[in-house]
């Protein structure tokens, strides 16, 4: 093996370019996705580390994250099944509309069905107080609850309708040959055939929920979580240590699923060997099951609904719970405000330039034969594991210091790389697609490693790149947990600002900026979807 | 036809970005300002202080005074900011024993006669603004609930823990906010140790929430999650002046307050300037400012009092031992983690 290698780097010698860019990728992962981790685990001492079981609230948000992830995957993994079933057969009514709604979520800034269950579901609610009459109480785990569920649940949908739709419906059919009933049918091939597929849906959502900030500031109320602990440490009582502390406690559970769902789940999707894909439509659905779909992808729809429906509504009421009439008010508000979203724009569109620069970059890297390219590979994809506010107060432990702290490059750069593993991803499944035998005739005549990159794959790369970008971009200007520790003076963001605006009550203003900034997001997907033709995904860790 | 579609998206971008980046504009005439205070105040101040001086001020406003004291710590190496201003001196004076911020003693405060006990004898903060602990009430909720059950209003801080406000009492929590700590220790004060812990425990159980954030306290008031709560005065006649909320404020006896302050940090880019900023707060026009959309006390005998407070002078202050407060910070933050857990 070390003999083979060796060989690589001596072919590889004649091509110092290609050595001297993955030298440069190493250095420029190292520093901004192992550093700031690295400097968040030794910033507390030994001492700190054992304390942490005597400390009574810590132990308590632990405690509560755990419930939370264990209460909130169940759910959410339950109604993304029944989303991606429903959407898998051709049978279901309203197939394509669900699937359509049910995406819907995965483009909203993470605090934003939190935003719109309180002006729903809270003591002035409009479902609660004026339809019902009811005195709610929305703040807690319950309703925390309810918002990741249905936050999350477009991540699991979208997995698991990944392995359904893979599965060959010859084999179903095969099976009703053989006399299996539909309830039959459904059990053993199905959904057995899905289950590699649930369970890595289960593992990403719960990443998602434990590292979940945006929801858990604004409505967990006096339930201690390890997400929002971290910045309450900073917030009320400046104390970085404890920050430091609560963050790797964070790690340790979304680092364990992590390597979970990479080594072990991804491992053993089953695979059905059939040879052609089959293009021949599914058995029929058990009646019962399918009523059933239906019945839970409405009720979901609608609290969709009423995301969306609600955030736009305050932003037009007077006082919302107490005047209903319409208002432009807050419109002028937020127009005050919209320098912010301009900042964001301008930050958004730098980490979406480095996230898809070093993506393809990397992605072209780990693709030669070069020694180290696992170690590459990992450093890529390793932020995945990170939850954001880790990732907060990493980048302000490791270059507060440094002469890029305290700028909004801090701020771009810590967004670029934690989405990195996207734009990594992307670009290497592109790369796998492309064949090899145009960069072998490249070479043959006479092209070293980077000019195959600039005039072999940089063209048939384009649509991944613009992917990348614009991923990050969309997860960049809507992104809460590492903005509210590395935010500067001069470069407030929008989200920060609606953050701020929602915890100060003011509702309209914030439902009427919260509206800018989904336009912007839909904008930009409309933009990548003109030049790529494809809509793009922004799945990951909230 | 989708080429054209990447230049046209590309070359939108350049032109969003290119005039932001690059080197941050070399602007001498310009401070830097960690403010705890709201927008709104801030705003309205910084627009002031630069018709007057002609120094163009760069703001982070986030109404929690930790945040800012926990950035101006991480960043002591290598400061970023001028200009620490608003929060309780209770998060300045740490800071000065830390040795980050600069000593400064403004000649404006001498000659407007500001009160020595809101200046600091050796120069490190200067207090600009003071502000009162209170009990506040949700009158919507009051009148429906509370009204027909002939509930009598709470006026003092032990009508707080009676057992009809269980489930309905709201304050910040004091080991992330300066007001809840502020609050505690004058329970301290107010009781001595032990009876205040009786106190708190009672009072913690009637509570639906201690707000993380002091903003999140009026939050739940204004709408409703909870009828009554500990805020200060300011932040609830404020909301019911600006947005009308249904609140009613009551400053009981042995209250506690705060002196809001502000102060230059060491090593900041541009100290001259950062002078001219404190000076500037110990003029009339920003207290009163901080006054008419803050709510908030002026320290200076000139400049009225906020619409619809009681004058600072006819309040019932429980006797406050600053010192002791500040020494014992951990020690009681730690026992009430212990004790109320929550």
């Amino acid at each position: 093996m070390a003999v083979a290698r060796w060989g690589d780097l001596r072919r590889h010698a004649g091509d110092p370019w290609l050595l001297v860019t993955f030298a440069g990728a190493a250095a420029a992962l190292g520093i901004f996705v192992l550093y700031p981790a690295f400097r968040v685990l030794v910033y507390p001492t030994w001492q700190d580390y054992l304390a942490i079981p005597r400390s009574l609230r810590w132990m308590q948000a632990a405690r509560n994250s755990l419930v939370m992830m264990v209460i909130s995957t169940v759910t959410a993994t339950f109604i993304g099944l029944a989303f991606a079933f429903a959407t898998t057969r051709a049978d279901m009514p309203g197939r394509r509309l669900f699937r359509t709604i049910a995406m819907l979520p995965l483009f909203a800034p993470p605090f934003m069905v939190a935003f719109a269950y309180i002006l729903m579901f809270g003591r002035q609610g409009l479902v609660t107080k004026s339809l019902l009459g009811l005195s709610a109480n929305i703040f807690g785990w319950h309703g925390l609850w309810l918002v990741q569920t249905i936050a999350f649940f477009p991540l699991a949908m979208l997995i698991i309708a990944g392995v359904l739709d893979a599965v060959n419906p010859s084999l179903e059919h095969a099976a009703r040959n053989l006399g299996a009933d539909e309830w039959t049918v459904v059990k053993t091939i199905s959904l057995a055939l899905a289950r590699p597929g649930i369970a890595g849906a289960m593992l990403v959502v719960a990443i998602s929920v434990l590292a979940d900030f945006g929801n858990a500031v604004i409505i967990a109320g006096g339930f201690p979580l390890l997400a929002t602990e971290a910045w309450f440490r900073m917030e009320g009582m400046g104390d970085l240590k404890g920050a430091a502390l609560v963050v790797a406690m964070l790690l340790v559970p979304t680092a364990g699923l992590f390597l979970l769902e990479r080594f072990w789940v991804s491992r053993r999707v089953y695979t059905v060997v059939t040879g052609r894909g089959s293009r021949i439509a599914r058995p029929p659905t058990p009646a019962f099951l399918r009523w059933a779909a239906v019945a839970i992808c409405t009720l979901a729809s609608l609290l969709i609904f009423l995301v969306y429906f609600g955030v736009i509504a305050g932003a037009f009421t007077t006082v919302w719970g107490r005047d209903w009439s319409l208002t432009l008010d807050h419109w002028r508000l937020a127009a005050d405000r919209i320098s912010s979203l301009w900042v964001s724009v301008k930050i958004g569109a730098l980490a979406g330039l480095i996230t898809g620069t070093v993506g393809v970059l990397v992605a072209f890297l780990t693709s030669r034969s070069l020694p180290l390219r696992h170690v590459l590979d990992f450093l890529a994809v390793l932020p995945g594991a990170l939850p954001g506010v880790f990732v907060g107060v990493g980048y302000v432990l490791a270059f507060n210091p440094t002469f890029i702290g305290g700028t909004m490059w801090t701020l771009a750069a810590a967004l670029a790389f934690w989405h990195l593993p996207m734009g990594y991803q992307a670009a290497s499944a592109r790369f796998k697609q492309i064949e090899r035998a145009i960069e072998e005739a490249a070479v043959n005549l006479g092209a070293t490693g980077l000019r195959v990159l600039r005039d072999v794959y940089l063209p048939l790369l384009l649509p991944a790149l613009v992917e990348a970008f614009a991923v990050s971009f969309i997860r960049a200007v809507t992104n809460v947990s590492i903005v509210v520790f590395l935010i500067t003076p001069g470069q407030v963001v929008a989200t920060f600002v609606i953050l701020n605006m929602i915890q100060n009550n003011i509702w309209g203003a914030a439902g009427a900026l919260t509206t800018m900034l989904l336009l912007l997001t839909f904008v930009a997907i409309g933009l990548t979807w003109l030049s790529v033709g494809r809509i793009v995904r922004s799945p990951g860790v909230g | 036809m989708r080429r054209l579609w990447i230049v046209v998206v590309v070359l939108a971008l350049l032109a969003v970005i290119l005039p932001g980046v690059g080197p941050a504009s070399a602007q001498q005439n310009r401070i830097i300002v960690y403010s705890a205070l709201p927008d709104l105040e801030t705003s309205l101040v910084h627009r002031e202080f630069t018709r007057r001086t002609g120094i163009q001020v760069e703001a982070l406003s986030v109404a929690a005074a930790g945040t800012l004291q926990a950035r101006i710590r991480a960043e002591k190496d290598r400061p970023r900011a001028d200009i620490f201003v608003g929060g309780s001196r209770d998060f300045h004076i740490p800071l000065a024993r830390e040795g980050l911020l600069l000593a400064y003693r403004s000649p404006v405060a001498a000659e407007a006669k500001v009160s020595p006990d809101y200046l600091d004898p050796a120069g490190f903060w200067h207090g600009w603004y003071l502000g009162a602990l209170s009990i506040i009430i949700n009158t919507d909720r009051w009148d429906r609930e509370m009204a027909p059950r002939r509930v009598a209003k709470p006026a003092t801080w032990d009508d707080l823990a009676k057992a009809e406000f269980r489930g309905q009492f709201v304050m910040p929590s004091p080991i992330t906010t300066g007001g809840g700590y502020i609050f505690v220790a004058g329970q301290v004060f107010r009781l001595g140790e032990d009876r205040a812990w009786t106190f708190l425990k009672a009072l913690s159980a009637n509570a639906v929430q201690f707000t993380p954030t002091a903003p999140g306290t009026i939050t739940l008031l204004e709408r409703g999650e909870a009828i009554v709560g500990m805020m200060w005065a300011h932040e609830a006649i404020g909301a019911r002046t600006l947005r009308g909320a249904p609140l009613e404020v009551i400053v009981p006896p042995d209250t506690g307050f705060e002196v809001g302050a502000v102060s230059i940090i060491k090593g900041g880019p541009n100290p001259a300037g950062a002078r001219a900023y404190i000076d500037f707060l110990m003029t009339r026009v920003p207290q009163d400012i901080n006054a008419r959309y803050g709510f908030r006390y002026p320290v200076r005998g000139d400049v009225e009092v906020p619409r619809g407070a009681t004058p600072f002078n006819q309040l019932k202050f429980v006797k406050y031992d600053l010192e002791w407060a500040i020494q014992n910070q951990v020690r009681l933050r730690e026992r009430w983690t212990r004790e109320i857990g929550r």
